[in-house]
């Protein structure tokens, strides 16, 4: 990382400053250290050997021999185009949806409080009953999709969504938008909340439409705020497993078998934890490289 | 209050039919969001028979209070509430009592710290979750950590603090600059500045932490479930987990009414807290 | 090189962590030197009956055992995995564990669960016949549980639609051959009723299972190496399934990708004529079939044989538990005829021991399907499958979604067979 700041005059004003930070950060620090780096350095030090599960089980280092597997394998590659099919598709429509919602739960309407609440439903549903309730709602005989489909005379589109090979990942990841919606038009809502209504007012005064506004002042106002909510919905929406695992646990025909479900599966239920390890951290790797351009603005400005 | 402030004006038409839509489509969005609450609570009173029929409807024909009954007898719901409160309640307040100071430091110092800070909470989201669950097991039972709500509380904050720094260092970053500098220059000291102008303006970033960090705290599952042998100690969505049995098959009525009833209080507490969502603070500050 | 387990990393955070925990540590209830053993019971029971029946033994058990206290803790299905795995790792697990052999067979090859082979009492090993053993056996001739509920495959029908169509109830002594059962369901397709659905999202082991009836074995064994068999034999059960649902159109297509329970909205509302599933569906036929509603248990299909793949429910000890003995102990007492029995009947399943089969369908009277239950487990019996230890990863990786392909009729049986079979060589090793 740059260190260019390092020399830049008014040094001692600076030095004052990061004695103040380290202050503050500090209490952050402790957890942080012993509750996560020490696991996080283990489970990266672990995709480098053969620790399996198991009652004194040896552990050896075995250097790149997992990644080397890893590239090979068929299973491997197919459940990471699944991954980043589901991960910008519910990232980017997460976002888009959450983005409308919170510009309408940002304006004066009626029963604000009411509806402000309602939308953060899904995340208020405690998890066990969020995959039994979509697994009813796309029952194939007893669905509310395709009893609404049938009341509205279009019974013949009615399928089973889940476990028809075209209809299972879309279905899925309608169901990951629902769920994480709450959290990305939260976060969107507090940022609308730090848009200036001055900026707004003088605008509307200099005769800027709605949507001129919107484009030259909300938006490059929530930028900060949109970069980082969209960074991490991504991460986690990359990262997730649980609610499909419980949705189709990887099928139809693995159709929705994301590398999490994989990497998962390879730790818990065959107690490969080198291999498992292996997989997290060549997806860490991969979405770093994705991400680094997306928030190489962010990081410069975190140095600058 | 929200109302006052909207001035009175003579609305054209084009307008009421701008406001028609806005409602509209907020209500196509509650339809999609919170439509599993209205089903959670048909179900809540249906009997085993109804829950099971080819054309569902959603008042229940003959209802019934059985699974709630049930849901409260059988599995000791109320207490797992009561520990479930007491853990997400602790890791919200503590997340955001370590995240807040650490969050503005990492904002407003340029320093090394800021790189390895970032470096770290993107990877601690990026590395798969569940593959530390073993190791961070092991140091929390070697600390005497497991069996106790506080082990819980601090997995919890570990977890929602990089969200929470990530998120607020963002806020923070929002709130100009100059508006602390011209504080300082009317002879506020730091502190006051911080309390007074700071403080107000990051209060919708705050809201949004503290309710990710309550509501992941309130469902988490995994580690309650390892960590907490002693059932005393289960909070609800491990009593909740006990209603779905072989196969995935749950016994829906009773879940759907526990379900309802690890709900409710969070969303009490969504309805407490969002109010909060409003500032009007930054206007406010640079006026003043 | 230096070995760097999770143990050894953890163990160096603790000098760290210690300074935290020794603030906080407030006697995490560990028992003391003297004092009554304590062993902790994980359950799997779920159901309301057999949470009761559960709860109670051990509530017996403890009022007349002050020396060996159970603390009852209830598990659930869905986690019990990774609940197990965890607190085997970190060395925290419970003492005695439900389970069922196939998973449990898992952790026996990771060597978490002790040996009990010279820990079970006579009578209870006697009770219990050598083929459910079998089950729970390794190849080394370790036994690493006590199984004590066994599940088999029935089908149940609409008696209504059955009488209407003119087709009798078969009997436990002759029951339906494969292609009886095809024919009727034929007879039993019409207008909006589908002679039967096959709920087939997880087909492996309920196709392995049933397999068994034609002899396949779809695993062989030579000279010490497992690899998968797909000859004739084995590609009947599944031809036959694909058959009903592309040839036949008797079993509806949509079904297929349901789970066990999925179809009961239509089977109760007459979409389906039959349908095949585990005994424990009679449990929501009593619980949830509407009024009137008449259905009957059919005994398992025939092929060659009635053979099936038996899959006890057990309990095991933990390796790391340090009161062994007092856990076969109390497994003993809670594993007895009739508490057996009561269990079986809480669960819905079959009990493993000989008496206690008699003593349920004695105290039922046979009803529900209690006799067709109880007669079926003679002939389950242990499967080549069952002694694969890759059969779980060749499971979820290979044979699940080639079989899901299959029944969506995108591959051909050969195709599918090649998947299997060359799949099977990538991961056996």
């Amino acid at each position: 990382m740059t260190t260019l700041n390092e020399e830049l005059p008014l040094a001692r004003k600076k030095r004052l400053d990061n004695k103040y930070a380290y202050f503050l950060v500090l209490p952050a620090l402790a957890p942080v250290l012993i509750l996560s780096v020490v696991p996080l350095l283990n489970g990266i030090y672990l995709g480098f050997t053969d620790a399996r599960a198991g009652l004194n089980q040896e552990t050896n280092f075995t250097g790149l021999e997992n990644y080397t597997e890893l590239l090979s394998n068929d299973l491997f590659w197919s459940s990471f185009k699944i991954g980043l099919i589901w991960a910008f598709s519910v990232t980017i429509l997460q976002f888009l949806a959450a983005l409308g919602l919170a510009l309408l739960l940002n304006l004066n309407l009626r029963l604000r409080w009411l509806t402000r609440t309602l939308a953060l439903v899904p995340w208020a549903m405690p998890p066990v009953i969020v995959g039994i309730m979509w697994q009813l709602v796309y029952h194939p005989d007893a669905g509310l999709v395709n009893e609404a489909l049938y009341r509205v005379g279009l019974g013949d589109l009615s399928t089973n969504w889940l476990g028809d090979f075209s209809t299972a990942l879309p279905a899925v990841i309608v169901v990951g938008v629902w769920a994480g919606m709450p959290q990305t038009t939260v976060v969107l809502l507090a940022g609308l909340q730090g848009v200036p209504a001055e900026l707004n007012e003088a605008a509307s005064v200099d005769g800027a439409g709605t949507w001129r506004r919107f484009w030259s002042i909300t938006l490059p106002q929530l930028r900060p705020v949109i970069v980082a909510i969209t960074s991490l919905d991504f991460i986690w929406n990359f990262n997730s497993f649980g609610l499909v695992y419980v949705l189709t646990t990887g099928g139809p025909g693995g159709k929705t078998m994301l590398p999490m479900l994989f990497a998962y599966e390879e730790a818990f239920k065959y107690g490969h934890f080198g291999t498992a390890a292996a997989m997290g951290n060549a997806m860490v790797l991969i979405i770093v490289v994705l991400l680094f351009f997306y928030l190489r603005r962010r990081m410069r400005e975190v140095n600058a | 209050m929200s109302r006052l402030r909207s001035p009175k004006r003579k609305r054209s038409p084009k307008r009421k039919a701008a406001r028609f839509l806005q409602y509209l489509a907020l209500v196509g969005y509650l339809a999609f969001l919170s439509f599993p609450l209205l089903w959670m609570l048909s179900t809540s009173f249906k009997t085993p028979r109804e829950v099971v029929e080819l054309h569902p409807s959603l008042i229940p024909r003959d209802p019934t209070l059985d699974n709630y009954t049930t849901a409260f007898t059988q599995q000791h719901l109320a207490r797992a509430a009561w520990n479930s409160l007491q853990v997400s309640v602790g890791a919200a307040v503590l997340t955001v009592v370590i995240a807040l100071p650490a969050a503005y430091a990492l904002a407003r110092v340029r320093s090394k710290v800021n790189t390895v800070a970032t470096a770290w909470i993107l990877l601690s989201q990026l590395f798969p979750f569940i593959l530390l669950v073993i190791p961070l097991f092991i140091i929390l039972k070697g600390a005497g950590l497991t069996n106790s709500l506080f082990g819980l509380v601090l997995v919890y904050v570990t977890w929602s603090l990089p969200f929470a720094l990530w998120m607020l260092q963002g806020f923070v970053r929002g709130i100009p600059r100059e508006l602390e500098e011209a504080a300082a220059m009317d002879g506020a000291s730091k502190f006051q500045t911080l309390v007074r102008i700071v403080a107000p303006l990051l209060a919708p970033g705050v809201v949004a932490v503290t309710l990710f960090a309550f509501i992941s705290s309130w469902n988490e599952f995994f580690f309650a479930l390892v960590l907490l042998k002693r059932p005393e100690l289960a909070t609800l969505p491990l009593e909740l987990a006990k209603f779905v049995g072989i196969e995935g098959i749950a016994r829906l009525g009773p879940l759907a009414a526990g379900s309802l009833m690890a709900t409710i209080p969070s969303l009490i507490f969504f309805a407490f807290l969002q109010r909060r969502l409003t500032s009007g603070g930054l206007a406010g500050a640079v006026k003043g | 090189m230096k070995r760097l387990t999770p143990r050894r990393v953890a163990a160096v955070a603790l000098a760290a962590t210690m300074a935290v925990g020794s603030l906080t540590a407030c006697g995490s209830g560990e028992d003391s030197a003297d004092g009554p053993v304590k062993l902790r019971f994980l359950s799997l029971a779920w159901q309301e009956a057999s949470v009761a029946a559960n709860q109670k033994l051990v509530n017996d058990w403890n009022a007349a055992h002050s020396d060996i206290q159970i603390e009852y803790v209830q598990g659930s299905w869905d986690s019990v995995h990774d609940q197990l795995l965890t607190s085997f790792e970190g060395g925290d697990a419970p003492d005695i564990i439900h389970y069922e052999a196939a998973l449990s067979g898992q952790f026996a090859q990771m060597n978490y669960l002790a040996d009990l082979k010279d820990l079970v009492p006579a009578e209870l090993k006697g009770e219990i016949g050598q083929n459910v053993w079998d089950t729970v056996t390794t190849p080394e001739g370790a036994v690493f549980g006590v199984p004590f509920l066994l599940e088999s495959q029935v089908v149940i029908a609409n008696k209504t639609l059955l009488d209407e169509a003119g087709i009798p109830v078969p009997t436990t002594d002759a029951p339906w051959t494969w292609d009886e059962f095809a024919a009727n369901a034929k007879k039993l397709t019409e207008g909006d009723t589908f002679g039967t659905a096959w709920p087939l999202k997880q087909p492996v082991n309920r196709v392995l299972n049933l397999g068994l009836n034609y002899d396949g074995k779809y695993f062989q064994n030579a000279d010490g190496k497992n690899s998968v068999v797909w000859g004739a034999a084995e590609q009947e059960v599944p031809r036959r399934i694909h058959d009903m649902v592309y040839t036949d159109k008797s079993a509806a297509p949509d079904a297929l990708g349901m789970g066990g329970t999925d179809p009961l909205p239509g089977f109760f509302g007459g979409k389906y004529a039959m349908l095949p599933g585990s005994i424990y569906l009679r449990q929501q036929m009593v619980e949830q079939a509407p009024e009137g509603f008449e259905w009957v248990t059919l005994p398992p299909l025939k092929g060659l044989s009635q053979n099936q793949a038996a899959n006890p429910q057990t309990l095991s000890i933990s390796a790391q538990s340090e009161h062994q003995e007092e856990a076969m102990r109390f497994m003993a007492d809670f594993l007895n005829p009739t508490n057996q029995a009561e269990l079986a009947k809480g669960d819905w399943l079959i009990p493993t021991g000989k008496k206690a089969g008699e003593e349920l369908v004695a105290s039922t009277g046979g009803k529900d399907g209690w006799d067709v239950a109880v007669a079926s487990a003679n002939s389950l019996v242990l499967a080549p499958f069952q002694t694969v230890p890759e059969f779980s990863e060749w499971k979820s990786k290979i044979a699940t979604p080639a079989f899901q392909e299959y029944f969506a009729d995108t591959i051909t049986l050969d195709e599918l067979g090649k998947r299997l079979v060359e799949g099977g060589e990538g991961i056996i090793r």
